[in-house]
């Protein structure tokens, strides 16, 4: 979108007064849009073809497997893989105990930063980020050590209070997979939306205390409506993550069985490219979570757009 | 405008190249190889194996013709397959490759693999091979690979527990069902093995031992029995020793499955001659030395084994010169000297005839209560014959994988084999493959 607004918006002041403007900012574009196609559109343009065809052996599988053009064979069968539709489902039960606690999280951990004095809004700062500066791979797999009955401190101490928890069994490793999401991304987002508040304008807030608000009034009928657009370009990046759920699952599936290797729409393409080697399935599954993704993000983008201009 | 015009050309150029190179690296029908009489080159080499770093140099060091290049890659369990698949599709894989026998087929009806035949010199190699271990490398009448070892299935058992609960070594299912119940009543949080459902090629030989043919074929069409007759009773037993407390569900070589071996709530360990270095390191350091014995796997009557694990050594489809990497083949799978570089790396027991005592000699087995290697010789002895791989393995173990996931939550092993029955079919059949 920036992009665009860079050719369409000062070109057409410019165009009068220099002819040079188009050249300059097409020669400035050019790096960018040979990464874009390289790395972006000639992959998705090749595997949007992959998922058109499919090998075909016949008979033993022993000779020499033929491409052969399929239409949409390759989509029907992902939609009816019981594995890929239960992923979905098991993604979208994972968004309904994700969203609202790492969203609302980082909501309450905005406000109160912004509300505290200056010296401590630092540190807390610092301390919120932490865990974000942790990769994935690494906080899965510490995750999963602090769930491992038997070895997990946690655990033991949970057992010492009469509290007998498997983290990692099948009922509890969902909430227990949102609570490694959480732990990572509350933070990062905590900073996203602390910058927002600090444009808050001061008067306004000034304006408010004379006419007696508390830091609870201000803080949820002036500062929460005025970071409504920071939270709905968080909820776009949140929701396009989760679809991309992959790190946190794979690590703890080495922990647990309740983890199996097609848990989530990414893994199962995953396990269909690399492990059964099924290229062209892993194409199309990955061309509907994508899919699903822009579709997602279309409908936070016109919900919040409606939102903001109520 | 115009501008834009020409630069979206570029860039569509420029993807339509890309699409242009990636299709053009894929695994062509190289014409058949024509075999040197005496191979030279660079060659590469990919193993997850240990120390073959020093037998790739030890290759080197013996001739001056063809150089090895080595590269340690990630094992099965870790995407070593991922990569090695991948990167022989896009032309860029080793010309010596490592792979496990489950996961062979596949690579050879995917193409990926050479046959070897008129590479090497098959009388002094695969001849001498027992006929389970050749039928391992072995489809459609040509050679695909050398084997490199002859994993044995065998059971071990602290031998201190055994006693502790007044048993003997289990000879058959039964016995061990009871001698697991004996533990129970003398050491209630005990169990006598674990049962590990990321380790679906251990239900497969517990299956193979009891006589089951999961893959099998009947002229041009292939026979499924991921879930037959022999399979069921296998499945049924291991429920009721789930059921029954017997044995701890858990995933193999996760921390919580090496604790459970330290501290001895888990007192035996399916496995196969490989295991014995994995024991050895998680439970030294409990003051289990001399405890541990192996044993040969309980069985249904008469004494019947399975392979558990095993690689072979391959000539990938984008290797240049395959006659060097045949050479290289026959050195790493028959020449004692390749074992003896390799040093002591575990408890190896090897294919080719001749090979395992030298591997015997450089492993120290002393950590054990017993002489593991007799116990492999008679396990290897009495594999069951028959056991054929299928063209998808991963088909199957997935599904297996995946609906073991399931046995927290009210699923049975049952239930298990007869979902991975059913996927293996459906995901054969969508290949294009017969299914009958």
């Amino acid at each position: 979108m920036a992009s665009q607004a860079f050719i369409n918006g000062p070109r057409r002041r410019r165009s009068a007064a220099s002819g040079t403007g188009g050249r300059t900012a097409a020669l400035f574009l050019v790096p960018f849009f040979v990464v874009f196609a390289v790395a972006m559109v000639a992959p998705v343009v090749y595997s949007i073809v992959l998922s058109f065809y499919a090998q075909q052996k016949s008979g033993l599988g022993f000779g020499e497997a033929k491409t052969a053009f399929v239409g949409l064979e390759n989509f029907v069968q992902v939609f009816q893989s019981e594995s890929f539709v239960g992923g979905i489902a098991r993604l979208a039960l994972y968004c309904l105990i994700y969203i609202p606690c790492m969203v609302g999280g980082a909501v309450v951990f905005a406000l109160l930063l912004d509300a505290t004095v200056a010296r401590a809004r630092k540190l807390f700062q610092l301390l919120v980020f932490l865990p974000h500066a942790v990769p994935g791979v690494i906080a899965a797999l510490i995750w999963a050590y602090l769930y491992t009955p038997g070895i997990s401190p946690l655990v033991q101490v949970l057992q010492g209070g009469g509290l007998q928890i498997n983290f990692l069994d099948a009922h509890l490793v969902l909430p227990a997979i949102v609570n490694i999401g959480v732990w990572e991304w509350t933070g990062y987002n905590v900073i996203i939306l602390f910058t927002a508040l600090q444009a808050v304008p001061r008067e306004i807030l000034e304006a408010a205390r004379v006419d007696g608000a508390g830091e609870v009034r201000m803080a949820l009928s002036i500062k929460f409506p005025l970071i409504l657009p920071a939270l709905s370009v968080i909820m776009v990046f949140t929701i396009i993550g989760t679809l991309q759920l992959f790190t946190e699952p794979s690590i703890i599936a080495k922990a647990t069985s309740s983890v199996t290797s097609t848990w989530v729409p990414n893994l199962w393409a995953y396990d269909a490219a690399f492990i059964r080697h099924n290229l062209n399935q892993a194409a199309a599954a990955s061309i509907i979570i994508a899919g699903l993704a822009a579709l997602l993000s279309l409908v936070v983008t016109r919900f919040s757009s409606r939102m903001n201009k109520a | 405008m115009q501008r834009r015009k020409l630069l979206i050309g570029v860039a569509s150029v420029a993807s339509s190249a890309l699409l242009l190179a990636a299709c053009g690296t894929g695994p062509n029908p190289s014409a058949a190889p024509t075999p040197t009489e005496d191979p030279s080159g660079t060659i590469t080499f990919w193993s997850s194996l240990a120390g073959m770093d020093k037998v790739a140099a030890a290759f080197n060091a013996s001739q001056a013709k063809i150089k090895v290049n080595f590269e340690t890659v990630p094992n099965g369990d870790n995407g070593g397959y991922a990569k090695l698949s991948t990167a022989i599709t896009a032309g860029n894989g080793p010309d010596v490759a490592t792979i496990e026998y489950p996961q062979l087929p596949q690579f050879v009806s995917n193409g990926q693999v050479q046959p070897l035949d008129g590479l090497i010199d098959k009388s002094a190699t695969v001849d001498k091979l027992a006929n389970e271990i050749r039928g391992m490398v072995q489809f459609g009448g040509k050679t695909y690979g050398l084997p490199y070892d002859a994993a044995p299935m065998v059971m071990y058992y602290r031998k201190d527990m055994l006693a502790k609960a007044g048993v003997g070594i289990p000879k058959t299912w039964q016995e061990f069902e009871e001698a697991g119940r004996k533990l129970k009543s003398v050491a209630p949080n005990a169990y006598l093995a674990s049962f590990n459902p990321n380790q679906v090629a251990a239900t497969a030989g517990l299956a193979w031992q009891a006589g089951a043919k999961w893959f099998g074929t009947s002229g041009d069409s292939w026979q499924i029995g991921v879930n037959d007759d022999a399979t069921r009773k296998v499945a049924d037993y291991w429920q009721k020793l789930i059921d029954n407390k017997i044995v701890k569900v858990q995933q193999a070589f996760s921390d919580e499955w090496s604790l459970d071996l330290a501290n001895g709530t888990v007192v035996g360990v399916l496995g196969a001659n490989w295991s014995a270095t994995g024991i050895q390191k998680r439970t030294e350091a409990s003051g289990q030395k001399g405890q541990w014995i192996a044993a040969e796997v309980p069985n249904w009557g008469t004494p019947a084994s399975a392979f558990y694990g095993g690689s072979s050594f391959d000539v990938t489809k984008s290797s240049k010169n395959p006659a060097a990497a045949a050479k290289f083949i026959e050195f790493l799978a028959t020449s004692p000297e390749a074992i003896k570089a390799r040093g002591n790396t575990g408890s190896a027991f090897l294919a080719f005839p001749g090979l395992t005592p030298v591997a015997q000699d450089a492993y120290d087995a002393s950590y054990f209560g017993n002489d593991i290697y007799a116990v492999f010789n008679k396990a290897y002895s009495t594999v069951s014959p028959g056991w054929q791989w299928g063209p998808n393995w991963d088909i199957t173990n997935t599904a297996l994988k995946d609906a073991y996931g399931k046995l927290g939550t009210g699923g049975t092993v049952q239930e298990a084999v007869d979902t991975a029955q059913t996927a293996t079919v459906a995901g054969l059949k969508q290949t294009g493959l017969s299914v009958k």
